[in-house]
């Protein structure tokens, strides 16, 4: 109960903080960058189903994204913007029937039609079903391989799927590598996003904790003890493929709604990289961990523009004190773990003497013009998350929450490692050789083990 | 056993889709009016180069895989590297006597610190010898003409070999034990960053590898009345890609280091028992993927004349699938699968147009049918996972 509530007010103090964004002037960068945080968080969600929960290495969520994109956009693009596609690639065919609009008036549904909203929803759903059904396809080969020939199948299913549109016979529909612009829809608004997110997260945390989820992590940590306790393999993995894949499309129809436009650059392979940089960094198979792990990825890449051109001078200082840095860190934990008396180490002394060095160039030749000029460099957003993807693999491979879940009782609640007096009365009956006559054996049991 | 493997069914399945394959295409040649003999020699020419880069490229993956059971993602980009490499080494030379001492010193010493470590070369009269070698040669090459192919190709493979070396022992050399998923995500990771790296360092634009070398002269000749287009890098690709095969052939059948490269992939930890360097037989594996790779990436930027950062993406994942068709792990298995895939690519653009537009969704159509259907391969072991 107590939960619940706390739950319900922080939901509360979360939309009044957006309400406060949402009218304060000058908010709109940050704004945009919450949605993308929802927009993602949906995604990788998602993603961490079938990568974190059941421990199968999907390379395919692009391809679901793409599908929700695509149908998305097609079934929301309004009468005006569908004309002009006659003179480009779109057949009529295409343009004449995959008109939601069209379909909820042939229903005697007006009132839906008229609402942009109510079809914005409807969109979204057909568009996750759409993925679903794409998603059985996907999850069939989980029956009969493992490993990392099956994260390549789906890789390879994830890029047929980016590749289709762009041919020939299906650009009628999807209009080629131009792709299709000018898509309504609210995604844009960040209490949709937010509302969707809201969703996702009660949906997730409730199927985490259901005998369904218990089944999923059962296959994850042992398929075969998993089949014995009687767990249908076959149908837990397709299901979870089904729901992954379905949420996935809602995020893509979701993003393409807000970009407004969908082209298969936007779905590339780099969207599932960015995904699994995301969950690895949050903690595969944890949920908060995702939501985490997303928000920091996005904000990397929303206000990481400054990583693109940096000056000699703040390089130079930077790299320089990351270096010394590094090289005291390194030997005091060497120390500290294998107890050596201060020995400085070459190769730390060597790290710290290059970025003392470093420091003094930049102090030295600060004023100089070539100094402050600004260096393009392009990409350096991409190489920082596939070095911190790296870095999480060498490192910390359980990412930073781990499995743990967040949840009031590990903040407030009482803390389940002090045992109750009731826990103590217990113990104490346990431990009295009177009372309890399966001690000595057991004692005698342990000491022979 | 070998009777057995013969007469297992799926074998005969596959001979059985391979055969109606064979008959659709003849009769596809039979209907097609215009398929001359001169397009016969012309696709087979052009197939036979295709297939033999696809071939080298493979090896690297297939050879990495079977000693450490890792997909390398990043040898696509490993391939880059070594046209980007030969593309600079071509453009740039002759440099300055002091640019060049000082990129013979940095590029030389890496090399001659790996070879060293790769080939257990710490007799000093060795040493002495192949430092000679390495920072003489390097410094003439590099100092006095414009390089030709050869030179480029040669400095190319020997730089991104070292490249590859590096790439195993700061990303890969960590991770050993770990479990095989966590390995191929950093190997995306890698591959991602050496893309953007690529993009960073080159430029993300498109350049011309022209290389002004009699490859690229036309040597067109007729047969009848049509025309076949004929170049000296169709010939010079085989040849080269042959002459490699052998020497890998040699290396692994007959020297100490591949009896070990042999023993490792057949069993790491027993033939870490044995007192193989098992460590010392994976850098060397990566540093003879490289090397194939970056041969692969000259000669494909000679035969289309261009190069760009992201130019190893769909290499990479045909050389990967030639490696899977032809059994991975298997190294006359790799061969074979990339043979096979030029191919099957090259005739069926040139038997069926309209398909042209679908050639890299039938890569991995078949990527996907191969390793559902037979995982193993045509010529792999059975990969059946034990309780």
């Amino acid at each position: 109960m107590r939960d619940y509530l706390l739950t319900l007010l922080s939901v509360g103090l979360a939309a009044l903080a957006l309400y406060f964004l949402t009218v304060s002037e000058g908010t709109s960068g940050l704004l945009s960058a919450l949605t993308l945080i929802f927009i993602w968080g949906i995604a990788a969600i998602s993603l961490n189903l079938i990568n974190g929960q059941l421990g199968i290495l999907s390379l395919g969520h692009h391809g679901f994204m793409l599908i929700g994109g695509y149908v998305t956009a097609l079934l929301m693009l309004p009468a005006r913007e569908r004309r002009p596609f006659r003179t480009r690639l779109l057949s009529d065919w295409a343009r004449n029937h995959l008109d939601l609009d069209k379909w909820l008036r042939g229903l005697g549904l007006d009132a839906l039609a008229n609402s942009i909203d109510a079809k914005f929803i409807i969109a979204l759903f057909i568009a996750g079903l759409a993925a679903a059904l794409l998603g059985i396809i996907v999850g069939a080969p989980s029956l009969r391989l493992k490993g990392d020939y099956l994260a390549i199948v789906t890789f390879g299913f994830g890029e047929i799927i980016r590749l289709l549109p762009n041919a020939p016979e299906v650009a009628a529909f999807t209009n080629g590598p131009l792709g299709i612009k000018g898509i309504p829809g609210n995604a844009g608004n960040i209490w949709w996003t937010f509302l969707a997110l809201l969703l996702v997260l009660w949906f997730f945390s409730r199927l985490k904790f259901s005998s369904y989820g218990r089944a999923f992590e059962g296959i994850r940590e042992d398929e075969i003890a998993a089949e014995a306790m009687g767990v249908n393999l076959a149908y837990h993995k397709i299901l979870a493929f089904t729901i992954s894949a379905f949420f996935a499309g809602v995020s893509g129809g979701l993003y393409a709604s807000y970009l407004q436009s969908v082209d298969t650059q936007t779905f590339n392979f780099f969207v599932t990289f960015f995904l699994l940089v995301a969950i690895s960094l949050g903690g595969l198979g944890s949920i908060t961990g995702a939501l985490l792990g997303t928000a920091i990825v996005v904000l990397v890449r929303v206000y990481g523009g400054f990583l693109e051109q940096p000056n000699p001078a703040w390089v130079g200082y930077l790299s320089g004190a990351v270096l010394m840095l590094a090289a005291f860190a390194f030997s005091a934990y060497i120390r500290k773990a294998r107890r050596l008396r201060p020995v400085i180490e070459p190769k730390h002394f060597i790290f710290g003497a290059v970025g003392a060095v470093l420091l003094v160039i930049t102090i030295a030749f600060f004023k100089q013009p070539w100094m402050q000029q600004t260096v393009q460099f392009f990409g350096m957003r991409k190489m920082l998350l596939a070095v911190i993807l790296i870095l999480i693999m060498i490192y910390r491979r359980e990412g930073v929450m781990g499995r743990a879940e967040f949840s009031w009782k590990l903040i407030i609640g009482p803390r389940e490692d002090i045992p109750t007096d009731e826990q103590r009365k217990q113990d104490a009956w346990l431990s009295n050789p009177d009372l309890n006559p399966g001690l000595k054996e057991d004692g005698d049991d342990d000491a022979s083990a | 056993m070998a009777a057995s493997k013969i007469t297992s069914r799926s074998t005969i399945i596959s001979l059985l889709i391979g055969a109606v394959f064979v008959v659709l295409l003849g009769a596809r040649i039979n209907s097609l009016e215009n398929y001359t003999f001169a397009r016969v020699v012309q696709d087979f020419l052009n197939a036979l180069t295709l297939g033999s880069l696809y071939a080298l490229i493979a090896l690297g993956y297939t050879m990495v895989y079977g000693i450490i059971r890792l997909i390398n993602f990043a040898h696509g980009e490993i391939f880059m590297l070594g046209s980007y490499f030969a593309f600079y080494a071509m453009t740039l030379t002759p440099l300055p006597w002091a640019i060049s001492l000082l990129v013979t010193i940095i590029l030389g010493g890496t090399v001659l610190l790996v070879l060293r470590s790769l080939f257990n070369l710490e007799e000093p009269k060795r040493t002495f010898a192949l430092s000679l070698i390495i920072f003489g040669g390097t410094f003439f090459l590099l100092t006095f003409r414009k390089l030709g192919w050869v030179e480029g190709l040669t400095l190319s493979m020997l730089a991104t070999g070292v490249a590859g070396v590096l790439l195993e022992a700061i990303a890969y050399k960590p991770l050993r034990g770990a479990p095989r998923e966590s390995m191929l995500i950093t190997a995306i990771a890698a591959s991602f960053f050496l893309q953007n790296f690529g993009q960073l360092v080159f430029g993300a634009r498109v350049r011309g590898f022209n290389a002004q070398t009699i490859l690229n002269k036309p040597l067109n000749f007729h047969i009848g009345p049509e025309t076949v287009y004929f170049t000296g890098i169709l010939v010079v690709v085989p040849l080269i890609t042959a002459l490699l095969l052998w020497v890998l052939n040699l290396f692994v059948s007959r020297t100490r280091l591949g009896k070990a490269m042999r023993a490792t992939a057949q069993d790491a930890e027993v033939a870490q028992m044995m007192g193989v360097n098992v460590n010392q037989v994976i850098a060397l594996t990566f540093f003879i993927g490289s090397i194939l790779a970056a041969a692969a990436g000259v000669m494909y930027a000679i035969r289309f004349g261009q190069i760009h950062p992201l130019m190893g993406l769909m290499p990479g994942i045909k050389a990967f699938t030639a490696a899977v068709i032809g059994g991975i792990g298997s190294l006359p298995g790799a061969v074979l699968g990339g043979l096979l895939l030029g191919f099957i690519e090259i005739y069926v653009v040139s038997l069926f147009p309209t398909l042209s537009a679908y050639k890299d969704v039938f890569a991995f159509v078949l990527l996907i049918l191969i390793l559902l259907f037979r995982p193993s391969g045509l010529v792999g072991e059975d990969l059946t996972e034990k309780v």
